[in-house]
């Protein structure tokens, strides 16, 4: 099929257009700050509750832990009108997500057991607190390098894939 | 694999090119989100996704959430392959723009 006879300057313009299209798409789909704060921050409530080893503290931080998680997945769930396509991510942004959990893992773990091998008292608690930290200051940056790596890929690729 | 240039007049048309736009970068999209996001009306959005559908370049499907109705668009295949033909055919038009 022959192509028409398009002016240059218009085939920018539409270019242009599926690049605008695409930035709005990524930016709707990152998770926002407050989920990262929020989830870091309930987290930490639920690992004080039951280190403390008190009944009624445990089944308050549980019930606190429960309800927000559901409240922010169901914000979460609520906000999200669109499913962005895997492919954008692709196999380096995977790795990215998978990297920064493993590093926070790794982090509460090397922290929570050095502070109990110091015999300093609630140490899975201590240990949560780096975690909680870097899920709050870490999760946007993950999100705006992983808008970066969407938005970086060719404009055919996200179609080119079925 | 590289996709072969191929022009869509269809595909072309400012509106259709937005909604097409959004949508192959998503796996599905609420007919809500597009309007939106378009800032086109239920009815006007409604008969650019009809003349997609026509052709095959979008899947349009209706279901019950908590008992509301909501409708959500994709790509499909067909349609996936006639953006990136049409993405080809863009590019290739600005290169040679931009050699000559």
């Amino acid at each position: 099929m022959s192509t028409p006879n398009i002016p240059p300057v218009d085939a920018e313009l539409a270019l242009a257009e599926v690049q605008s299209r695409r930035e709005q798409v990524v930016g709707d789909n990152v998770l926002p700050a407050w989920f990262w704060s929020g989830l870091g921050g309930l987290m930490l409530v639920f690992v004080a509750a039951v280190e403390s080893q008190e009944p009624w503290a445990v089944a308050a931080g549980s019930t606190v832990y429960a309800v927000g998680l559901a409240t922010l997945i169901v914000a979460l769930v609520r906000r999200t009108r669109v499913r962005i396509r895997p492919a954008l991510l692709g196999a380096r942004g995977g790795v990215a997500i998978a990297g920064f959990t493993l590093c926070l893992v790794g982090v509460g773990l090397a922290v929570a057991f050095t502070v109990q091998a110091l015999g300093v008292p609630w140490p899975a608690t201590i240990g949560c607190v780096p975690v909680a930290v870097a899920m709050a200051v870490g999760g946007p940056r993950l999100m705006a390098y992983l808008r970066r790596l969407m938005l970086s890929r060719p404009l055919a690729e996200s179609a080119g894939r079925s | 694999m590289s996709t072969e240039p191929r022009f869509d007049e269809l595909i072309h048309a400012p509106t259709r090119l937005s909604i097409v736009s959004l949508l192959a970068a998503t796996e599905w999209a609420e007919f809500k989100y597009l309007r939106d996001r378009l800032g086109m009306s239920d009815s006007a959005l409604s008969k650019q996704l009809t003349t997609l559908e026509e052709v095959g370049y979008v899947d349009i499907r209706k279901t019950f959430v908590a008992k509301r109705p909501r409708t959500s668009v994709r790509l499909t295949a067909h349609g996936r392959r006639a953006f990136a033909g049409h993405v080809a055919a863009l590019q290739e038009i600005t290169r040679g723009f931009r050699v000559g």
